[in-house]
């Protein structure tokens, strides 16, 4: 056997480990899209829910915004609930697609089903710790708690999935980390971390695995 | 140059790629493996009866509803001669300089 065969057999081997261990779908785009939609959202909660502005151009209606009420507590839940589903349903459906694409069907195989384990054990975890905190007027680690979780719940996915998916998370995790010291900010960092952060990887994520093959 | 320790059990694509799948997964079933490998039902199944044979993975049948569905696992055996194979590729590598 001559030693560019080999190469060429590990090299096979290792690339069968991957395929077959890893979920190697993810849409890049769809990275981008929630980075995009965080941004969104993180601009609204910062102009309607800090008492910083001069609200007076808000419709009488919706005045109950301007003050820390139940009501408004519960729309900025209900908000995020709904970003949440929002961006997990895109990353879903535009992963989906490209698995489609790339394997001509869509399966539930084992990489994906680890994959979706991994990530959403330490998600549910955090989302239920946070509402929880919540409903007893703990406000103001929310934002740590969600980065922190997120964090940890890409880092232990990410090696069911393309491995750098670990690097976002241990961003999230710092980011998380810093913010719980830092009073008042809890917006910037939340941004920084569900915004910024996924525009960023999503357009590494695009570069590194989808440009030259076409995806 | 031919070195001791090269399986000749694990000469095949097939036969490596099968157990490439199945030496990081816990068990792996037909259809599965007959997707990432890419051979056809007959080619697959007369692969992977040989390695059976050999005692390096074993099979378990199951009935998903009607459907008959096996699944494939990896035996001790399996595993030692596998990683064997692999030290063996690896020592040729370093044994043969580049040119």
């Amino acid at each position: 056997m001559e030693n560019k065969e080999a190469l060429s057999t590990l090299n096979e081997i290792k690339e069968m480990m991957e395929k077959s261990s890893r979920f190697q779908s993810i849409s890049g785009w769809s990275i981008v899209v929630v980075g995009l939609l965080a941004s969104v959202v993180s601009a609204a909660a910062w102009l309607l829910l800090l008492p910083h502005a001069d609200m007076a151009w808000l419709p009488a209606c919706c005045s109950g915004l301007l003050i820390n009420s139940p009501w408004r507590s519960s729309i900025a839940i209900l908000v995020a609930l709904l970003l949440l589903v929002v961006s997990f349903s895109t990353v879903a459906a535009l992963s989906l697609g490209k698995m489609k694409r790339q394997k001509g069907a869509v399966r539930f195989d084992p990489s994906l089903r680890r994959c979706l384990i991994h990530f959403c054990v330490p998600m549910l975890a955090g989302g239920l710790l946070c509402l929880a905190m919540l409903q007893q007027g703990h406000y103001g680690l929310t934002s740590t708690f969600m980065l922190v979780f997120y964090g940890l719940a890409l880092i232990n996915c990410s090696h069911y999935t393309h491995s750098s998916i670990a690097a976002l998370g241990y961003v999230q995790l710092v980011l998380g980390v810093v913010d719980c010291f830092v009073v008042s900010h809890a917006i910037l960092f939340w941004w920084l971390g569900f915004g910024l952060m996924h525009v960023v990887y999503g357009f590494y994520f695009i570069a590194k695995y989808e440009r030259q093959k076409g995806l | 140059m031919m070195l001791d320790g090269l399986n000749k059990a694990f000469e095949s694509k097939a036969r490596l790629g099968i157990m490439s799948v199945l030496m990081v997964n816990e068990s792996v079933d037909f259809s599965s493996l007959k997707q990432l490998i890419g051979l056809t039902d007959g080619n697959l199944a007369s692969h992977t009866r040989a390695l059976e044979e050999m005692g390096y993975i074993s099979a378990e049948k199951k009935f998903v509803g009607r459907k008959p569905n096996t699944s494939y696992t990896v035996t001790q055996a399996g595993s030692q001669a596998f990683k064997a194979h692999l030290q063996a590729l690896e020592d040729l590598l370093k044994s043969v300089p580049n040119k």
